[in-house]
């Protein structure tokens, strides 16, 4: 049996201060920049027109931008996508979301015709068009901070009938704690937030949070195993014991965010990214941030019989609860 | 549960999902040769979304900057009556048209090789109108207060364009005719000698300076270069309010070029149409040799009645079809009452535009102006090129996983690994099944879950090595190690489900597709992990008796 980090006894809680000031670090980080420069929101969350354009050769950006200039589209943003002849062309400015209003497609026929008429007929093809009007943009994200809020309150209740208020707050805390991370990561690494990436965001949440209930999964199990120990004792006995599970998951989905950051194609990227941020941010969050939250609730709000005390005198809600075996057969 | 009934499970399981994903024969509209056709193709029933495999989504509004729509839930309803009967016509394979909340409808198109041609069928009002041109001179009555007017807002000097500014020297009063004063009409020549002669043309006042007096009563021509200012002035209000009253002006559809400058047709008509499109039964394209692509049009009884009686009345007179506020060709004078057939001719335009106005003509007019609010379009190579990549990406994530599980868990792994095989079957067949849509961050999504996937038997498996290290027998072990190991199952998918049924209720388009497949793969992995592998221990240890005293894990 080949075994890694078996029987582990890591005092992973002791070094809660010093991770503590590391993520809220990165997080002022990332907030920081964010007051500087806001972010950089994808045509679907702000209106505006997105082409990716295909030339037959490798075109001058600046012959390009040169051409839009003329042809009075300002502000377009030209990013090199993929190859050095794929190109991305973002209308996002104001002014060209409003005149988007009239009509929806009208500047992405404006770029398509003038730059036709410079680089030829051929030798470029449109292969994706998004033109978004503003209130689809503002729609959208209602729409995706409304997933987020929901998803949350969802998992507060669930937790809350499963385990208990502490164990579902200190969840939804590490995984609130995710979205910040995950939003300072965004910045730091220039990404644009579009649709794909929310729906990244949202998996690494659940990701985190199946993390998190994993191990709590194990504290619950512990506590009623009811040894003489603290809850600072347990929740690290619970952190090793899950160890191993812990590795071997992760490695197996980095393996398949890894393929998917290599070679699912540009589209895709952006959203393996931020999985691949969320397996760090998941775990960290799991160990550094539900476990620290959980027992300064304990401390604030104990539990009829102290958390401190041996919990061979099983708290009422424990008593209450039914059996992991019964609950789920 | 007994041994037989589980084997018996995953046995149906397999075949109902091959039997999902079995490639079928399925009836589609495809193009061939410019023409659609029903075609029967065999292929696997997974459908794919517009990234995928290629194609436009639109999203309409109702167009209320030409005035207030009172209840617009109701008029998309029936503007999304006429959209469908305009895409089912239009020929795409599995089109899909819906309403989305309450004042906006959706339309997916897929493989569309033309979008812009798309959207124009799907935005045309179409609304046609038979309106009597102009013939008492009411827009010259009118042209004093008109110049007077844009004098006194001073809006001349703003808005007028360096082509109005050349004419300025001249100063004959009223209006000039662009042709000789007696109706010498038709022959090309006779209208270049005629320009010609005229030279500069044009009032004094702003407005006059810029029209000139056409060939038949009712027609004023525009050069092209002020055909804007000109429209800017209509639409000031206090222009609208001094036009002739009962009558509207409309542009033609095409320019004419006399003396080498072009000019557009401006037309005075009788606001009040002599008869409207909602009598067309029929439209057809055709072509004539002496008029070009036209659409000829039948109407049923009643309009065929109403226009017999209307055209009776205004014979000699000239009848302008106006199309979406838009004159189409030149005005024909009606020599004799017309009955249920007519034709419209297309001017220069190929046949491809008469196919499309005759097919927006048949389908009816939208009851309300339609915006566009989002487009999406996806040419069929990136959709490919999608999937081929995301294909590359799952498959190597496969190997990645299957080289984890076997070298960590050995004989154990190969058991997980055999279930994620079934895992990745079963989540196909459900997307299959549930006819749900296969998008890029869909395709992404099963890529990842196959990671993801393998995480409860982990727990499984991590749950049988404590157990085993208990000094449990490996039957009590894995008995354990699975009930142990079954809570955190649970309450993990439970709520990674629920973030995806979030997902799915808030998301869109692609969005919604990975929420779909994220869904699928939860269910196929707690089946997977939990009975298959289940099962195959059981199959193992009953298989082997002697064998139970180690368990490669």
């Amino acid at each position: 049996m080949f075994r890694i980090l078996h029987d582990t006894n890591y005092d992973f809680i002791r070094w809660w201060k010093v991770m503590a000031g590391i993520t809220i670090a990165f997080i002022l980080l990332g907030l920081g920049s964010l007051a500087i420069k806001p972010p950089n929101y994808s045509i679907e969350f702000t209106g505006g027109t997105l082409m990716q354009l295909e030339f037959t050769q490798p075109p001058d950006v600046g012959e390009i931008r040169a051409t839009l200039d003329a042809a009075a589209v300002h502000g377009a943003e030209i990013q090199q996508f993929g190859t050095n002849r794929e190109f991305t062309v973002r209308a996002q400015d104001p002014s060209a979301v409003a005149a988007q209003s009239k009509g929806a497609e009208s500047i992405a026929t404006t770029i398509e015709r003038v730059l036709k008429k410079k680089f030829g007929e051929n030798n470029l093809k449109v292969v994706r068009t998004e033109a978004v009007g503003p209130r689809v943009g503002q729609e959208l994200r209602r729409g995706a901070i409304i997933a987020i809020l929901l998803s949350f309150l969802i998992t507060l209740v669930y937790l809350s009938i499963r385990f208990e208020w502490r164990f579902a707050t200190a969840a939804v805390i590490a995984t609130s704690h995710d979205v910040f991370t995950t939003i300072a990561f965004l910045k730091l690494m220039h990404l644009e937030i579009s649709l794909t990436v929310v729906a990244g965001l949202l998996t690494v949440l659940g990701y985190s949070l199946n993390d998190t209930i994993i191990i709590f999964d194990r504290v619950r199990e512990n506590l009623r195993k009811g040894r003489k120990e603290t809850l600072y004792e347990t929740l690290n006995r619970s952190i090793n014991e899950t160890l191993p599970r812990s590795v071997l998951t992760h490695a197996t989905v980095l393996a398949a965010t890894l393929s998917l950051l290599f070679f699912a194609g540009e589209v895709i990227r952006p959203f393996a990214w931020v999985m691949a941020f969320g397996i760090i941010t998941g775990t960290f969050s799991s160990i550094y941030v539900a476990a620290p939250v959980l027992l300064w609730i304990e401390r604030k709000w104990p539990r009829k019989t102290s958390a401190r005390q041996s919990s061979s005198t099983a708290t009422p809600t424990s008593r209450t609860r039914p059996s992991p075996a019964t609950a789920t057969r | 549960m007994n041994l037989k009934y589980r084997i018996l499970v995953i046995v149906a399981l397999v075949a109902a999902s091959i039997w999902a994903l079995f490639p079928r024969t399925v009836v589609e509209r495809v193009k061939r040769n410019g023409e659609f056709v029903y075609d029967t193709v065999r292929r696997v029933p997974l459908k794919r979304g517009l990234d995928l495999q290629g194609g436009m989504h639109l999203a309409l509004e109702v167009d209320e900057s030409k005035g207030p729509v009172p209840d617009k839930s109701k008029a998309i309803d029936n503007a999304l009556k006429v959209v469908r009967n305009r895409i089912d016509e239009f020929g795409v394979s599995e089109p899909l048209v819906q309403k989305a909340g309450n004042d906006r409808i959706i339309v997916e198109l897929p493989g569309i090789d033309d979008p812009r041609r798309a959207q124009d069928v799907v935005q045309k009002s179409a609304f046609l109108e038979f309106q009597i041109t102009d013939e008492t001179q009411a827009l010259e009555k009118s042209l004093p207060r008109l110049d007077a007017l844009l004098k006194d807002k001073k809006l001349v000097a703003a808005a007028s364009t360096p082509g109005a500014k050349k004419d300025t020297t001249s100063s004959s009063a009223g209006l000039q005719s662009l042709f000789t004063a007696d109706t010498s009409k038709k022959t090309d020549s006779a209208k270049t000698d005629s320009a010609a002669a005229v030279g500069t043309v044009g009032g004094p006042g702003a407005f006059s300076k810029l029209v000139q007096q056409g060939q038949m009563p009712g027609e004023y021509f525009v050069a092209q270069p002020d055909v804007g200012t000109v429209t800017q002035y209509l639409t000031l209000p206090e222009v609208t309010a001094a036009l002739p009253p009962g009558k509207v002006l409309r542009w033609s559809s095409d320019t004419v070029s006399l003396s080498g400058r072009t000019y557009r047709a401006l037309y005075v008509l009788d606001a009040k149409p002599i008869i409207t499109g909602e009598f067309l039964t029929d439209a057809k394209p055709n072509t004539s040799p002496t008029e070009g692509n036209l659409v000829q049009f039948t109407m049923n009884n009643e309009g065929a009645r109403r226009f017999r009686t209307e055209t009776g009345r205004h014979i000699k007179d000239y009848m302008a079809i106006v199309l979406d506020q838009r004159v189409m060709g030149q005005p024909p004078v009606i020599q004799s009452a017309i009955g249920a057939n007519g034709q419209i001719t297309m001017g220069g335009k190929d046949l491809q535009a008469a196919q499309d106005l005759a097919l927006v003509l048949r389908a009816g007019s939208l009851p309300v102006p339609l915006k566009v609010v989002e487009v999406r379009q996806i040419g069929a190579s990136l959709g490919q090129d999608s999937i081929h990549k995301g294909i590359t990406a799952g498959v190597i994530a496969i190997g990645l996983v299957i080289v984890i599980m076997l070298g960590y868990y050995r004989f154990s792994g190969a058991l997980a690994v055999a279930a994620l095989a079934l895992y990745i079957l079963y989540t196909l067949a459900a997307l299959a099944g549930f006819q749900a849509v296969l998008t890029l961050p869909g395709l992404a999504g099963f890529v990842l879950s196959i990671g993801i996937a393998v995480d409860a038997n982990v727990l499984i498996f991590e749950r049988i090595r404590e157990e085993l290290a208990h000094g449990k027998t490996v039957r009590t072990a894995i008995d354990e190690g699975f009930r142990h190991a079954m809570s955190a199952i649970v309450d993990s998918n439970v709520s990674t489900a629920l973030t995806a049924a979030v997902l799915y209720q808030y998301g869109t388009g692609p969005v919604r597709g990975f929420a779909v497949t994220l869904l699928a793969g939860i269910a196929a992995s707690m089946i997977t992990s939990i009975f298959v592998v289940r099962t195959f221990y059981m199959l193992w240890l009953n298989r082997s008796r002697e064998a139970q005293t180690t368990l490669s894990i």
